[in-house]
């Protein structure tokens, strides 16, 4: 594994002119932030040695280098889900190959469905902390001590730092942004209200397909991490009013624009 | 090759290379190894010498089998066992216990280094399982089931044997041993638990956390063996106020819980009918 690594970094290292610091991943819905980053390289998943290739609509799937307000990132428009299909290991590859890259913190988007009463649609969750309930585990097996430990502590799985900035920053925007924990399961059905219930139960305030083992991987290498959630619906039974599809669509736009908003400005502040 | 072929094919290489019958299983769990120096030993056997066992990768675990007698029971003794975050599967986790089960052993006593989840305990202590939770996330039975071990569905209304744990802590408190009863909670690994999943532990009703013991323990009692846990609390998880152990630490407590728990399980050994 620590070859494949080597091979798909060296590969993009002879591609890509600059060296970014930072790496941001974009959930479902949220590849909106590529217009704004000003590309210098663009490589399609596909021309990666060694890479998986994404297969969900609506993912764009290559891997960008450029500039978002003046700072380098390096940006996977796109991500692999582990519902897709892949292996665990397969879907934080590409995380061991922006470490591999130079990237020291890395900044996690996703899609989610909101289990706490307080939010509502359309909010932006800062994740707090995680629960995994995958099943699955992207370090399980030999563990590369060149990557990381056997045994990585989970303690600050989110950077308590990156947490404090992302809410210093929500609050100088006027962006209004909740705290929670991040419940990962595999989907790729969506929760039955039992479920939302059980994970409430559980402690977790929001429920998604992903993040998880990108973190802890990222963890695993030596990367702080930070990761936004959006708030796409709410748990069943939780809301009284019907969800309506319409207004679901228009909220998801706005958030895309606060969030973009959010992550330019974490990015320039870092 | 079959999971019985290589079940079979194990047990008879250890019955030839040792030539003794077992009546009960202990496995050692990580620093807790050294109980087998109190073993006089008949046999010792390296896991890598036995066909289609698994190896021992963690470091902590010297990986063999020893063979002998402990206060005059016949016993054997897994120093080093598998644990599912190395990349084993389920079943060649559990392989070890069917082939002592073929041995002869009628049962089981697994011991593991653990988180503390209760507020009551402390990093040192010893606990006395009482009941598990799986939340490995997977299972060592899912697949063809091995008739001639077990039931499809076997009961897990009572894992670990009520009379055995009422044994454990009369023997400590005869020999002045701080115990606690209380449940293990099981997890993957390999990285430790995020807050959020500790305190979900704890919710669940878990009093300790670890990676192990569960599957061979389902294993154990799906082939109708009687089966005592012991952890040792290496560290204590508590969400709030916890700071990230290192596996040296870990490591390190388990040197100082070792002669209690030694101690302990001994004159289990010794007073236990099987």
């Amino acid at each position: 594994m620590l070859e494949k690594i080597k091979e798909s970094a060296s590969f993009l290292k002879g591609k890509v002119t600059i060296n970014p610091k930072i790496g941001i991943v974009l959930g479902s819905g949220l590849g909106g932030l590529v217009d704004q980053v000003e590309i210098i390289t663009e490589i399609p998943y596909k021309d990666i040695p060694n890479f998986p290739v994404s297969t969900v609509a609506g993912h764009r799937g290559s891997l960008i280098f450029g500039k978002l307000n003046n700072v380098e990132v390096m940006v996977m428009s796109g991500r692999f889900h582990y519902y897709e299909g892949y292996k665990m290991k397969e879907v934080t590859f590409p995380i061991q190959v922006m470490k591999a890259m130079g990237v020291e913190k890395l900044i996690l988007s996703n899609a989610a469905g909101g289990m706490n009463p307080t939010f509502k649609i359309g909010d932006i969750m800062i994740i707090k902390d995680h629960i995994n309930l995958f099943g699955d585990n992207p370090l399980m097996g030999k563990n590369y001590d060149e990557l990381g430990p056997r045994f990585p502590s989970m303690n600050e799985a989110y950077s308590k730092r990156l947490v404090k900035l992302a809410h210093e920053t929500g609050k100088k925007l006027g962006i209004y942004l909740q705290q929670g924990v991040y419940l990962g399961v595999t989907g790729p059905c969506f929760e039955t209200p039992a479920e939302y219930r059980a994970f409430y139960i559980l402690g977790a305030d929001a429920v998604g397909m992903s993040t998880v083992p990108e973190v802890l991987a990222a963890n695993h290498c030596g990367i702080k991490t930070a990761g936004i959630s959006c708030i796409t619906n709410m748990a069943a039974g939780i809301l009284d009013t019907p969800l309506n599809h319409k207004e679901v669509m228009e909220t998801a736009d706005r958030v895309k624009e606060s969030f973009s908003r959010l992550i330019r400005c974490v990015i320039e502040r870092i | 090759m079959e999971l019985r072929e290589r079940i079979e094919k194990s047990t008879k290489f250890i019955r030839e290379n040792s030539g003794f019958e077992p009546e009960t299983g202990i496995v050692l769990g990580t620093g807790l190894g050294s109980l087998a120096d109190y073993i006089d030993k008949e046999a010792v056997i390296d896991y890598k010498d036995i066909p289609e066992f698994p190896v021992s990768t963690v470091f902590g675990h010297e990986g063999r089998l020893i063979l002998g007698r402990l206060e005059g029971k016949k016993v054997i003794a897994m120093q080093g066992r598998f644990h599912y975050y190395e990349g084993y599967t389920m079943q060649e986790v559990t392989i070890p216990v069917r082939v002592m089960k073929q041995l002869g052993i009628k049962l089981l006593v697994a011991s593991n280094a653990c988180g503390g989840l209760n507020p009551n305990f402390a990093a040192g202590d010893i606990m006395i399982i009482t009941d598990h939770i799986n939340f490995m996330g997977t299972n060592p039975l899912i697949g063809h089931n091995l008739e001639e071990f077990g039931p499809r569905f076997p009961d897990m209304s009572q894992v670990y044997d009520k009379e055995l744990v009422e044994l454990l802590e009369k023997i400590a408190a005869s020999q002045g041993i701080r115990v606690h009863k209380g449940v293990y909670g099981a997890v993957s690994g390999p990285n430790y638990c995020t807050k959020a999943e500790l305190s979900m532990m704890i919710k669940l009703g878990a009093d300790t956390v670890g990676m192990s013991t569960v599957p061979e323990t389902i294993a154990a009692r799906h082939c109708g063996l009687k089966v005592a846990g012991v952890s040792c609390i290496t560290d204590m998880a508590i969400p709030d106020t916890m700071t990230a152990p290192s596996h040296e630490e870990i490591v390190k407590v388990a040197e100082s819980v070792k002669p209690r728990f030694v101690s302990l399980v001994k004159q289990f050994i010794k007073e236990v009918r099987l």
